[in-house]
Parts: C-alpha cells; sequence; structure tokens
C-alpha cells in the first residue's frame, strides 16, 4: 500500500493546495544534516525533492528527461551595450579600472543554477496546469487531463506527460476550473443539488417515454426545406428537429459512394456531424432569472448601510432603472437614488456573472476555496488568462541573476544535491 | 472467546469517575461533551489544528487587496510588513527600535486561548483595510516558500495591461516588436496575450460564459503590474540574452596589451561563430537607436533610418521566401488524382544517408531497429499539437 500522500509524522511536502500540506510548509526545515555521508546527504535530498517534483513520474523516466544543461539569461541594458563595446573590462591592470567605493556598480547576485534541477518536469501538462492555477493538485490536473477537459492549442489532449512546446496554448474546462478552485458546498447546497438531479433525471425518463411510444411522428419531417412551426411554445423542439434532419443529410451524403467526394470533402462532413451532435446533446441553458431573484435579499442587505446623499438629478432615471423580474420589484428599484442604483446595478452584474446554482458541482455563488492564497503564484513561463481558463507556455523557465523559475520549496543547498545524484554515471 | 457484554445504558456512578483522556482535537464548541470516547486524534493533528485554528488562520482567506504568502508573516501569526512599519514609525518618533521577532517558536506552542487572545487583538483584515491601507510587499513578503530564498512570486499583467496590449497590437495595428518595447513586455508574451485576448472575444461573441468571478479573485491573490496610460510600468526585462553553452567555460586567452578587445572578439574566443551580446539580445534595435544617439543623430532622422532599415530587412526575408518556394516548386512534381494530391521530389541518396548509410535524413536510419510502439502498453504521446 501507498505511504501517506499529506503525512505528519514523516512530511513530504506536495504540488498541492491542502492544508496539510500548508502546515508542513510552514514547519518545514533543510532536512539535509551535515554529519552524514556525502551519499546519505543526496539520497535524502533527491527522495525530499522528488516527492515534490513530478512524484507521478517514475523514476526511469525522470532520469531519462533529467538534462545536466541548465537554461539561464542575463538581463542586458540596451543602452549599456550601445555606449561600450566591452573593451573597457580591460582597462587599466586589465579587470577595468578602479572605480571610487561611491561609484561602483551593485553587485549582480549569483545566478542559482541548482534550483533549476527539476526544470524539465515544469514542461509537463498536468505540472503546468497545476502552476497556472487551474487545479489545485498535479494530482487532480493529471486527472483532468486523463478524463478530456484539456485542450492543447485546440486539440483534445488525453496525456498528462505531454511535455509542452513554447507558444502551445492548454486550456481547461471552465467548469472543472470552477470545481477544482472553488469552495466545496455544504450539507444544504449538496441536497439541493440532489434534488435538481433527480428532476432532471424524471423529466429526461419522460421525455424518452414520449418519444418512444409515438415514433412516426419524429420519424416523419424528413423534408429540410420546410419552414419552422410558428407556434412560439416549441421552439427549441423545432430547431432540434432542422439539426436531427440536417445530420441525417450529411450521413446520407457521406454513405453513397462518389467520385466526386474528395477526402478533404468527407473530412469536413464529419467535423460538423461532430458539431451538430455536440450541439443536440448539450442541455438547455439554465435560465438566471429565478437565481436573480434569489439574490434579491443580498442586494438589499448591501444596499441598506448606505446613506442617500441629495444629488443633482440630471440624469434621466427612466432609463437607468435595471430591469428585473416582478412588477413590485421594478416599483421598489424606481424609488432609489442613482447612488443606490449604480450599487443594484453592480450586484446585479455580479450576481448575473455568479448566479446561485446548485446544480453545479462546488458553493455557489462561487468564491475560492480555503488556503488558496498562501499557494497562489504564477512563474513567468507561462502567461495565464483566467477569464477563459487558457493559458500559453511562452518559453522554459530559466535561471537569472537572483531568481530561480522552477518553483520548488527547497533551497540551494537540497537542490544541487538532488542535482549531484542525478549527474551519477549509472 | 467470552461473549461480549452489553455497556449498560445508563452510567454507574463509578464508571462515570474515570474520566477519558483530554481530547487532542480543537473541541472548542464541546460538541461530544458527554461522549466518553477518547479522542482518536492523534498529537501530530492536534498540533496540526492548533496551528491551523491560531497563527495559521490568516491562510485561510486571501487578504484584501495584497499577496498573502506564508514568509510574510511571523511564527505567530503577525503580518511582517505591519509590525516593521509600526516599528519603522516607533523610531521616528523616538522610541526604541524593535527588532524583527524571530523567537516566535514558544508562542506556537501556547495554549490555545492564549493564541485566541492574541487573534482577537489582532484587527482583521477587513478592519485593517477600512483603517491604513497595507504597506506595499517587499522582496521578503512575495516568496511563498521560506527555505527558498531564489524564487518569489512575480508580478502578472493587470486585466488593464492586457486589453492596451491588444488594442495597440490588433486595433492600432503596431508591431509586437513597437509594443514589446514601449510596454516592457516579452515579446513572446505580448502575441500569447494578444492570442488569448482573441480566444477571449471569440467566446464572447459567441455567449459562452467566461469564468469572471474566479479571474477576479485569482487575480486580487497575485502581485499584478498596472498599467499607466502615459508612463507605462515596465512588467519584465525585455533584453534576456540566453546563457550560450560556449561561454559557460573559463578561457585564458591572452592578448597585447595595447590591442582594444571587444565583445564581439571575446565572442569569436570563445566560438568562432558566436555572435556579440548587441545581436543576440531579442531587441536589437534599441541598441541600434541608442547607438546612433551617441553618434549625434537627430531623433526625427534616427527614427527615419530605422523604419528604412526594418524595410529593407523586410524586404529580404520576403525575397528569401519568394526563392525557397520557387525552388520548391521547381523540384517538387504534383500528382493529383481528384482524391489526393502526391508529392514527388529529387533526392540524392549518396548526400542523405551519409557516410555509413545510417544518418537521420537517410532511408536507411533505423535499419534493423525494431519500433516497439506496437508492443503491449506502449503508448505514444504526441510531441507536438499544431
Amino acid at each position: 500500500m501507498r505511504k501517506r500522500f499529506h503525512g505528519l509524522k514523516r512530511p513530504r511536502l506536495r504540488q498541492s493546495w491542502n492544508k496539510y500540506n500548508l502546515y508542513n510548509l510552514s514547519r518545514a526545515e533543510d532536512p539535509i544534516r551535515r554529519e552524514r555521508t556525502f551519499f546519505q546527504q543526496k539520497w535524502t535530498a533527491k527522495s525530499m525533492t522528488r516527492a515534490y517534483h513530478g512524484e507521478t513520474v517514475r523514476e526511469q523516466k525522470w532520469t531519462r528527461m533529467f538534462r545536466r544543461t541548465i537554461k539561464a539569461v542575463v538581463p542586458m541594458d540596451h543602452r549599456y551595450l550601445a555606449e561600450k563595446d566591452g573593451s573597457e573590462l580591460a582597462e587599466g591592470r586589465g579587470s577595468g579600472l578602479d572605480l571610487a567605493p561611491d561609484q561602483k556598480p551593485r553587485i549582480i547576485p549569483k545566478t542559482p543554477y541548482m534550483n533549476m534541477t527539476y526544470a524539465p518536469t515544469e514542461r509537463r501538462l498536468d505540472t503546468a496546469i497545476f502552476r497556472a492555477l487551474f487545479a489545485s493538485s498535479t494530482r487532480q490536473a493529471r486527472q483532468f487531463v486523463v478524463h478530456g477537459y484539456v485542450r492543447v492549442n485546440g486539440q483534445k489532449m488525453i496525456y498528462p506527460g505531454y511535455q509542452l512546446n513554447p507558444g502551445d496554448m492548454f486550456q481547461v474546462d471552465p467548469e472543472r476550473v470552477l470545481y477544482a478552485t472553488g469552495a466545496p458546498k455544504d450539507r444544504q447546497e449538496r441536497r439541493a443539488g440532489r434534488k435538481i438531479r433527480a428532476l432532471r433525471a424524471s423529466q429526461k425518463e419522460a421525455a424518452t417515454e414520449e418519444t418512444s411510444s409515438e415514433p412516426e411522428p419524429a420519424a416523419e419531417p424528413q423534408t429540410p426545406s420546410s419552414p419552422p412551426p410558428p407556434e412560439s411554445t416549441a421552439p427549441a423542439k423545432s430547431t432540434k428537429q432542422t439539426l436531427q434532419s440536417l445530420l441525417a443529410q450529411a450521413k446520407l451524403i457521406l454513405t453513397t459512394p462518389s467520385q466526386t467526394l474528395t477526402a478533404r470533402r468527407k473530412q469536413d462532413l464529419r467535423a460538423f456531424q461532430r458539431t451538430v451532435k455536440r450541439t443536440l446533446s448539450r442541455p438547455d441553458t439554465f435560465s438566471t432569472a429565478t437565481s436573480l431573484d434569489a439574490q434579491l435579499s443580498e442586494i438589499t442587505t448591501k444596499m441598506a448601510p448606505e446613506k442617500p446623499t441629495p444629488t443633482p438629478s440630471s440624469t434621466t432615471p427612466e432609463e437607468d432603472i435595471p430591469k428585473l423580474s416582478t412588477p413590485e420589484l421594478q416599483a421598489q428599484a424606481e424609488s432609489l437614488t442613482p447612488q443606490q442604483l449604480d450599487t443594484l446595478r453592480l450586484a446585479l452584474q455580479e450576481a448575473r456573472d455568479n448566479p446561485i446554482d446548485a446544480s453545479k458541482p462546488y458553493a455557489t455563488p462561487w468564491r475560492p476555496r480555503e488556503w488558496m492564497s498562501a499557494f497562489a503564484f504564477i512563474p513567468r513561463y507561462l502567461e495565464v488568462h483566467h477569464k477563459i481558463c487558457s493559458a500559453v507556455y511562452v518559453r522554459h523557465p530559466v535561471a537569472r541573476p537572483g531568481l530561480a523559475e522552477v518553483p520548488t520549496p527547497y533551497g540551494l543547498h537540497v537542490n544541487g544535491l538532488a542535482h549531484n545524484w542525478y549527474l551519477r554515471r549509472r | 472467546m467470552p461473549p461480549r457484554l452489553r455497556q449498560p445504558r445508563l452510567q454507574s456512578p463509578s464508571r462515570s469517575i474515570i474520566r477519558s483522556p483530554p481530547c487532542q482535537c480543537l473541541c472548542e464548541k464541546r460538541s461530544r461533551q458527554f461522549s466518553s470516547t477518547p479522542c482518536n486524534a492523534t498529537r501530530q493533528r492536534a498540533e496540526m489544528f492548533r496551528w491551523l485554528n491560531g497563527p495559521g488562520n490568516v491562510f485561510r482567506q486571501p487578504l484584501p487587496g495584497s499577496t498573502n504568502y506564508l514568509n510574510a508573516y511571523d511564527r505567530s501569526g503577525n503580518l511582517l510588513r505591519v509590525d516593521n512599519s509600526n516599528a519603522a514609525q516607533g523610531r521616528k518618533s523616538g522610541d526604541g527600535e524593535k527588532k524583527k521577532d524571530e523567537g516566535g517558536d514558544a508562542e506556537v506552542d501556547l495554549e490555545t486561548s492564549s493564541i485566541k487572545k492574541k487573534s482577537a487583538q489582532r484587527p482583521s483584515p477587513e478592519a485593517r483595510m477600512k483603517g491604513a491601507p497595507l504597506p506595499k510587499e517587499t522582496r521578503e513578503d512575495l516568496m511563498p516558500f521560506p527555505m527558498n530564498r531564489e524564487f518569489r512570486s512575480q508580478s502578472v499583467l493587470s486585466e488593464q495591461l492586457k486589453d492596451a496590449i491588444y488594442r495597440k497590437v490588433i486595433e492600432q495595428g503596431k508591431s509586437v516588436r513597437d509594443v514589446s518595447a514601449t510596454l516592457g513586455v516579452e515579446m513572446r508574451r505580448v502575441a500569447a496575450v494578444v492570442r488569448l485576448k482573441a480566444v477571449e472575444k471569440q467566446w464572447e461573441e459567441q455567449g459562452k460564459r467566461l469564468a469572471t468571478p474566479y479571474s477576479k479573485a485569482v487575480l486580487s491573490m497575485l502581485p499584478q503590474t498596472p498599467y499607466i496610460e502615459n508612463d507605462p510600468m515596465p512588467h519584465e526585462s525585455i533584453n534576456d540574452l540566453p546563457v550560450h553553452r560556449a561561454t559557460l567555460n573559463q578561457i585564458f586567452h591572452p592578448v597585447s596589451e595595447s590591442r582594444h578587445f571587444t565583445r564581439s572578439d571575446a565572442a569569436k574566443v570563445f566560438q568562432p561563430d558566436l555572435l556579440p551580446a548587441d545581436d543576440r539580445v531579442p531587441h536589437t534595435e534599441l541598441v541600434q537607436l541608442e547607438k546612433w544617439r551617441f553618434e549625434g543623430i537627430q531623433q526625427d532622422q534616427r527614427i527615419a533610418m530605422m523604419r528604412e532599415k526594418n524595410e529593407k530587412e523586410a524586404q529580404a526575408k520576403r525575397d528569401r521566401e519568394a526563392r525557397r518556394r520557387e525552388r520548391e516548386a521547381r523540384e517538387t512534381t504534383k500528382v493529383d488524382n481528384g482524391r489526393s494530391i502526391f508529392k514527388f521530389q529529387e533526392v540524392k541518396v549518396d548526400e542523405r544517408v551519409g557516410e555509413k548509410g545510417r544518418g537521420r535524413e537517410g532511408v536507411g536510419a533505423r535499419y534493423g531497429v525494431p519500433h516497439e510502439d506496437r508492443k503491449k502498453g506502449q503508448i505514444k504521446i504526441p510531441t507536438r499539437v499544431e
């Protein structure tokens, strides 16, 4: 059986936002004791660092990934490059002129090369997803990849070990990201979610029974050119039928053998079929109107502490008042001052962006999970756009004076020992 | 085995005297007041919860308007920069200086109640927000890993800055190079931002729901580079010189004392075809402009010269591309059978296969070496996705 992932007795630091991990991180000390043999020190360093970096990667695989060459950069000043041609470094007695103590340039900090030992693991897709703050641990990121929620350059990628290339864009399904980074549901919310699921299941069952009882009318609409029925009571159904007929047509074209149908055209048709199927399988979008009403009480409490200040009524209030679902609420809203109206508008916008929805797997309205802020950082080799849950792997991580871009909890000494371990010729 | 006897429902007075060991976990609410079952939590777990509810409680929720990393707090959960600024103020007013609290070990081991009292004395984050704003994070406060001094959380682009980049590149039609130089953002990052922003616009058009609350929450936890309209703050160093492998060795290269030994000479010593740093940085045009400035050329003339140079380079690139395409067309024969297009190209085998006949480009590169990809359990992870 595997050892505890987040242990307290033999603590290992992990790539995770767990509170156990935070506690272990807060009390962690340099694990290397100098009185032990060099081999023992290296072994400990290797095992501690490997528990954090790519613990899902097998040792054999990692040793093949490991590179002794380390990428580094030196920031250059274009003014210096233009002004001096480098010969000034050999002036005087051969090592540059002696400057007055107040003119001496600042000492450039050393480049921490050793902290870049595990740079190759940062190229892995699952690690990059965790670093972009799209998952609460690398294991969760790995699961998202395996379950098919991740796309690389628009294509589904199911391998967590995919090595990102500079310029690759990866996207995670926003629902998964909200689930991974959001606070969990409490008991009542879970119960409400169960109820909604049961209701939906029963509705689905009823719908399937309906279609199975009368197969003739469902098969009848074969003519795609016929206009959709004008009744507004079933617009969804009519669009569904047209889509289905389009799908049937595409299938007919594909199955009949012909010379003119090129491979490219077949591919297009198949892609079209896929999109139609996806559209058909998507459930109707959840209307936010009811949840907006549910949040009105919250909004009114928000407005309560504000005192109505007299303001010049230059704007026309009729246009600015947001539309609410019931006439009583509308009347209430019309009696508000402009400042309160602004607050109302902001609150409504917020509620629209972040609605209460018990069917979601996370607590709604969405809020970040606990203990997240201590782990929230984004290394510079990634460019993350959180609104669309996408990121670009801009370049490989590099070391620069005073800074190594690989996020590792251990210091130079431990990482150096680990690097030394993998330098071993075997 | 003797039959197990049921425990009497009502506890006998003698049994009630035997007290269960004191609960190790934090049962502050005394929810199990009448339970006689010993608490199973281990000592270490109890200590962990004591820390999480005591000094570690500051990490439970994000600190409004600031980052919230481990290194920003002392052992007892006090924000160091607040204490330091208070101490500095005290020093100004003539008070004795207060040293940074390092011996906080004892405080962690204190009773829970005392920690609670401490946390009650400390103003809550909201209260602090309403009062004086927090002082800006120092370098030390941005270290998420206390043991690793060489890593710190670097700032990310703010939404306004991203918008500005997108506006400049797409709407104003400026080149990525220009935008990078004016805003102090790396060129590859500029390209990435434009790409991501384009996806966001596409999503908006399609009516897809954006993860706006998540974005807001995450950005509030990170240090950000703001966008100031007329005086943009540089986000990162844009002229990073990659360390070349050939330059990692120290070379003792004697030259005569009278020789003017420059950077390009040094580059040639390291490797005969290595370019000097002036030509290896990403923004060579900035170096060139600055050189012209030192030569005393007026600004408008400099700009005109640079434009001319860029035009020449672009033309050369276009010519090269055209020549390549022409050569390709000349060398390949296309056969279209209606279904697919076959391309035939003349290949000189002798050149490609190399001396031993197993060159990488040739046909016999892997002759006799089996591919294992049809074996059971072998997966082939793509190396590139277009």
